[in-house]
């Protein structure tokens, strides 16, 4: 604070403070998105299949002139799983941040509000029993029930804090609750499933990206893209509400009316991700975290900066998912969490300033 | 009346000193080493898992349950099709007290001793739960012994000594024996002529489970169904990359390795993922329906181009072989396809029907294989 404090004693000086901050955030975003695109073509370069850098960008750009084993390889099998990881890992991302945000906790989460934990018990009740929440979707059992369950969690939680007297603790208690609930009945599934079925279920809460397809890809991306402009269009609202409710409203925001409108969208972005690729708990919640050590509070660069964070995570864990034992893919969601944490702990400790 | 009394207690006593004068001390090693005295031969056992059932029966084919106080309810969700078998043929069986398993802690040791058995069997993979809970300590207080028994973790080491434990325990060492001496034989015709012509190894991927889910691919390391490919005859392209018994594939690695034969494993999984794509492999499978659902799966992105696909080496075969003392069928079986000029004479089928025949109280139906390649 001191230096702030100090320059805008000059009114120009100010300014030209504001200016380095702007153009020092661009340069962190612009850095972002150099190693965001880095770690795709890293992502898409290695593989079991040995392929020269030639032959990567000879598939990529005239996949009709080489062999169909690269093109297979390439555009059906790393591609949807390296853009689903960019497009999941925004998405996480991007709900966090907006759930720390209108939650003015630094814990909130799409984990702990229970939504993640809402689909996993979707998700299992098809992978157990073959229950189906809507009848006849056969192939989209699992992603269905998980997308149904969470976004039934967010309207629970929706209908309880429009209740009188609810504050933004009770909220974050309640999504807690939430997530004891489905833990047990998570739990109790698996008690009564088959040795087949838990194992599936085990493995389908550890996260995969293995599950991505090009639809499944479409779908996120279309999500993500609607909801994105949707938040962005409340940034400077949002960034008020950091100030806490009373401030907020002093400056003509509306913290339950905001509050509501992004936990539905929050939950949109995470109920898809979770349905497509089962549960990858990290970075929802540190994704934000880095974002908000690199860039501050201010929306116009937070939102973005948190979506960069958390692609680059899920993007660079992936790439390290199948390098570990080349030939075959450990599951994102243990990765996600031994690459980031480090890195994690790393920026907390040398920052200076408390940044919550 | 004082008379009468005294004649059933003198009765009583005889029959007591006649058991006590049959059943003699014996003591058996079992899977894990442990050395177990007890009296046998046993009449009164518990099957700490329900398809040990596949074991006694060989034992014992006119009455697999003569000596059976309780199981686990296992076998009618793990094999529903070879359950509604031994349903129709012992209809008692659905009366049976049932256990839950002791791996999740579902074991309720006061209904074991309630009804007083003179053993509990258990497969060593519920050694570790059973210890953690001082299961064993409980029951040895009461003078129940445990013995574990394996034929699912390492079936092709564990199953004949597993069924020696068994015969021994209840005096049926005979009929174990001659299972055993069919077992071996039926072994050796694949691993003879492997081992004399040395043919050149096929690549082979095993697709555990394959359309179960919508993941690719599931598969096994060189354990299991990745030992039973070595013995007969093939190289297991997953052999040197999945660190222990199961794991998954990189669905590229897949393509790289460009497999020669695909076999993939099947159930009826009905109960778990209705309308799956799995192929519903197992006694009386519709082979219609099996190899349209074996066909559909060679069109996933994982099989684009691989030469099994060309070639129709594409195999599905009952996934339970897995953990079933007829591991030997689904050796027989993978030789034939991998090798059918070595092994012309050799006809699964045929083995599988004497098994049935000789050794177990149910018919034989097929339905346990399919293949792309059959006419």
């Amino acid at each position: 604070m001191t230096t702030e404090t100090l320059v805008s004693e000059h009114p120009s000086q100010g300014r030209a403070f504001y200016r380095t901050q702007v153009f020092r955030r661009q340069l962190i975003l612009a850095g972002l998105m150099v190693a965001l695109f880095f770690s795709l073509c890293v992502d898409l370069a290695l593989g079991p299949a040995r392929f020269s850098l030639g032959e990567v960008i000879a598939a990529l750009f005239t996949p009709d002139n080489v062999s169909q084993q690269a093109r297979v390889i390439l555009w059906d099998i790393r591609m949807p799983v390296a853009l689903m990881a960019l497009v999941v890992g925004a998405s996480l991302s991007v709900a966090g941040a907006q759930m720390q945000t209108i939650l003015s906790n630094p814990l909130a989460s799409p984990f702990t509000l229970g939504i993640s934990a809402g689909a996993s018990f979707g998700a299992a009740l098809g992978l157990a029993f073959g229950v189906a929440i809507i009848p006849g979707a056969i192939e989209y059992v699992v992603p269905l029930n998980a997308f149904l369950m969470a976004m039934v969690t967010a309207f629970l939680i929706h209908a309880l804090s429009l209740r009188r007297g609810v504050t933004v603790e009770t909220i974050v208690l309640l999504g807690i609750a939430m997530v004891f609930i489905f833990n047990s009945l998570m739990a109790l599934i698996q008690f009564f499933a088959s040795q087949q079925a838990v194992a599936a279920v085990v493995f389908w809460t550890m996260g995969s990206l293995t599950k991505a397809t090009w639809p499944k890809f479409w779908i996120a991306l279309g999500i993500l893209a609607t909801v994105m402009p949707l938040l962005a269009r409340h940034g400077w609202a949002l960034t008020a509400m950091r100030l806490g409710d009373a401030k907020a409203e002093s400056m003509g925001v509306k913290p339950r009316a905001l509050r509501l409108e992004v936990l539905v969208l929050v939950s949109l972005l995470a109920a898809v991700a979770v349905a497509f690729v089962g549960t990858i708990g990290f970075i929802g919640l540190v994704g934000p975290h880095i974002a908000r050590i690199l860039l501050g509070e201010d929306q116009r660069f937070f939102l973005p900066g948190s979506a960069l964070c958390g692609a680059l995570i899920l993007s660079a864990g992936s790439v390290i998912s199948k390098s570990i034992i080349p030939g075959t893919i450990i599951p994102i969601g243990i990765i996600t969490s031994l690459v980031g944490i480090p890195f994690f702990l790393f920026l907390v400790l040398n920052h200076k300033k408390a940044s919550w | 009346m004082t008379s009468r009394v005294l004649k059933t207690a003198l009765a009583a006593f005889t029959a007591l000193i006649c058991t006590a004068a049959l059943a003699e001390d014996i003591t058996v090693t079992d899977i894990t080493g442990r050395q177990i005295t007890l009296d046998a031969p046993a009449e009164r056992v518990i099957l700490g898992e329900g398809r040990q059932i596949y074991l006694l029966s060989v034992l014992n084919p006119e009455d697999p349950f003569a000596h059976v106080v309780g199981w686990r309810e296992d076998f009618s969700q793990a094999d529903p099709d070879n359950y509604g078998r031994y349903l129709a043929r012992f209809p008692d069986i659905g009366a049976l007290p049932t256990f839950g398993g002791f791996k999740d802690g579902t074991f309720d040791v006061e209904q074991a001793a309630a009804l007083t058995p003179d053993v509990i069997l258990m497969n060593i993979e519920a050694k570790a739960a059973t210890e953690d809970a001082a299961y064993d300590d409980k029951l040895a207080g009461l003078d129940i012994p445990i013995v574990y028994v394996d034929f699912r973790e390492d079936p092709i080491e564990h199953t004949i000594p597993s069924m020696r434990i068994i015969g021994k325990l209840l005096g049926e060492e005979k009929a174990a024996e001659a299972y055993i001496d069919f077992a071996e034989a039926q072994m050796a015709r694949v691993t003879d002529v492997i081992e004399r012509e040395n043919p050149e190894r096929p690549s082979v991927f095993i697709d555990r489970a394959g359309g179960y889910s919508e993941e690719c691919c599931m598969s096994f390391g060189p354990g299991n169904f990745g030992e039973y490919v070595t013995l007969a005859g093939g190289s297991n392209i997953a052999a040197d990359i999945i660190p222990n018994t199961f794991g998954t594939l990189n669905p590229e690695q897949i393509i790289v390795a460009n497999p020669e034969h695909v076999v993939v494993t099947g159930g009826n999984w009905d109960a778990y993922v209705p309308g799956g794509d799995w192929v519903g492999m197992g006694p009386g499978a519709d082979m219609e329906r099996a190899r349209s659902k074996l066909e559909a799966l060679t069109g996933r992105t994982a099989m684009a181009g691989i030469q099994a696909v060309e070639s129709g080496n594409f195999h599905a075969i009952w996934h339970q072989f897995y953990n079933s003392p007829y591991y030997f069928v689904a050796i027989q079986r993978m030789a034939k396809w991998f090798h059918p000029e070595l092994f012309e004479d050799l006809d699964p089928e045929a083995t599988m029907q004497e098994l049935h025949e000789r050794f177990l109280p149910i018919d034989y139906e097929p339905g346990y294989w399919v293949s792309l390649n059959d006419d």
